[in-house]
């Protein structure tokens, strides 16, 4: 480094520490003249910048971050209010709506009918085959197949909007309340619990099967709703029968 | 009795974070804004919305070592952004107008070395007084005074050499018998 690259350094970067600037200034006196003068300027230089600063300007500072941080939190908290709010308003309207929706469901409907109906499943005396078949007829119904043998009641109850055929089926002992809803088309099996009953929607050709039970063990449903889709859809439906066995079980296992 | 838990106790560690760099730093903020601007009162100004900036984005700040040239970055983007916005001059410090007559210049120096050092500083234009400010308050190399000023490093040296040049031409021609050790 000689002494023009020397001086502009020292005019760019006074307190440089690179080696070859340093090395410089130790062999030439006119530079470390130089180099010494430039370091008492720039003391002066640096004490001049330094001014006097406000009193209390941190803490000024302070005290508008805080206030406006206090002032966002409490408007964030009202957000969060308002969203909560929100939150339960739109909880409360889907309950209702879904309550509402639930209630006119055929499961809820027939459910709802049982406790007038509910002596029926004591019924333990089978009905004979004309009953039954008068019983369809005041729906203007005819069966197209056999008539399921073990039926203990028959009769034609409203439930809800829906104009049924209330039947009782036994199944080695245990009762199951058919209902039977003309017009209603469902388009696949399911199974539901509601309470202390549990039941069974089945899809009929022309209507659908609505089966019944609270009775502890196993309810044979699959049994009752072969023998009524024979006696309704005709005999030809018992392939079908099975098939919607095997789809109801799966539906069973679904998670 | 209970002693009472210290205040500090129920402060969040980014609202500690913020008074400890707050506290740190605002002097230096100050002195670095006022050189800029050349008025207390907007000096003052950019501070606070320098480090309410600072406290929005202070996530952003991964290292301590790098809050100061992180701070007088915010600083000189909200001086910008002012300039931009209420047309500030300032380059009319060295146009010939007088120089602000305010606390910060109400010392016992006012008549001494420091007092025309600071005159001459007030004078000298924004583009040499920029990078000199960053150089001698903010610490910064030429390397990282270029970075910020998004220049290249020997255009930087350059004017650093003409800052000192013009002071010292001011300095000489107020006083010509000073002899300040510039080349």
């Amino acid at each position: 480094m000689d002494c023009l690259e020397f001086r502009r350094r020292l005019g760019a970067e006074p307190h440089s520490r690179a080696s070859d600037f340093l090395a410089h200034r130790d062999i030439c006196a006119g530079c470390a003249a130089a180099w010494q003068q430039a370091q008492s300027f720039e003391r002066d230089l640096l004490g001049a910048l330094q001014i006097d600063v406000p009193a209390g300007l941190v803490d000024r500072v302070l005290l508008a971050q805080a206030t406006a941080e206090r002032r966002h939190g409490a408007r964030r908290r009202r957000v969060a209010f308002a969203l909560a709010a929100s939150l339960l308003l739109a909880i409360g309207i889907g309950g209702y709506a879904w309550h509402r929706v639930d209630a006119t469901s055929l499961p809820a409907l027939a459910v709802a009918h049982m406790p007038n109906e509910y002596a029926t499943l004591a019924l333990a005396q089978p009905i004979s085959a004309q009953a039954i078949e008068a019983g369809f007829a005041g729906r203007g119904l005819a069966l197209a197949g056999p008539v399921p043998t073990d039926v203990t009641y028959v009769h034609d109850c409203p439930v809800g909007p829906y104009k049924t055929v209330h039947l009782v089926s036994r199944v080695d002992g245990m009762s199951v309340a058919v209902l039977y809803v003309p017009d209603k088309m469902l388009s696949k099996q399911r199974d539901f619990h509601r309470g202390d009953w549990r039941g069974r929607l089945v899809p009929l050709a022309r209507g659908t099967l609505v089966m019944l039970t609270d009775r502890t063990g196993a309810p044979p449903f699959d049994a009752v709703a072969r023998d009524w889709r024979m006696a309704i859809d005709g005999v030809g439906a018992e392939q079908t029968a099975q098939a919607d066995a095997v789809a109801s079980e799966v539906w069973r296992l679904a998670p | 009795m209970r002693a009472a838990a210290p205040v500090s106790a129920g402060v969040s560690p980014r609202q500690r974070q913020f008074d400890a760099l707050a506290r740190a730093h605002s002097t230096d903020l100050y002195r670095f804004a006022y050189w800029l601007c050349g008025q207390q009162a907007l000096a003052q100004d950019l501070v606070q919305e320098t480090l309410l900036r600072a406290w929005k984005s202070l996530d952003s700040l991964k290292d301590a070592a790098a809050a100061k040239p992180w701070l007088l970055t915010i600083l000189r983007r909200e001086h910008a952004r002012l300039y931009e916005r209420k047309r500030l001059d300032v380059v009319e410090l060295d146009a010939g107008h007088e120089v602000a007559e305010d606390g910060a210049w109400a010392s016992p120096e006012r008549h001494g070395d420091a007092a025309e050092l600071r005159e001459a500083m007030s004078k000298l234009p924004h583009k040499y007084r920029e990078p000199l400010l960053l150089q001698v308050l903010g610490g910064m190399s030429c390397e990282e005074i270029a970075a910020e000023l998004g220049q290249q490093p020997g255009a930087v040296m350059t004017q650093l050499f003409r800052a000192r040049q013009k002071l010292k031409s001011m300095l000489q021609g107020d006083r010509p018998e000073v002899q300040l050790g510039l080349p």
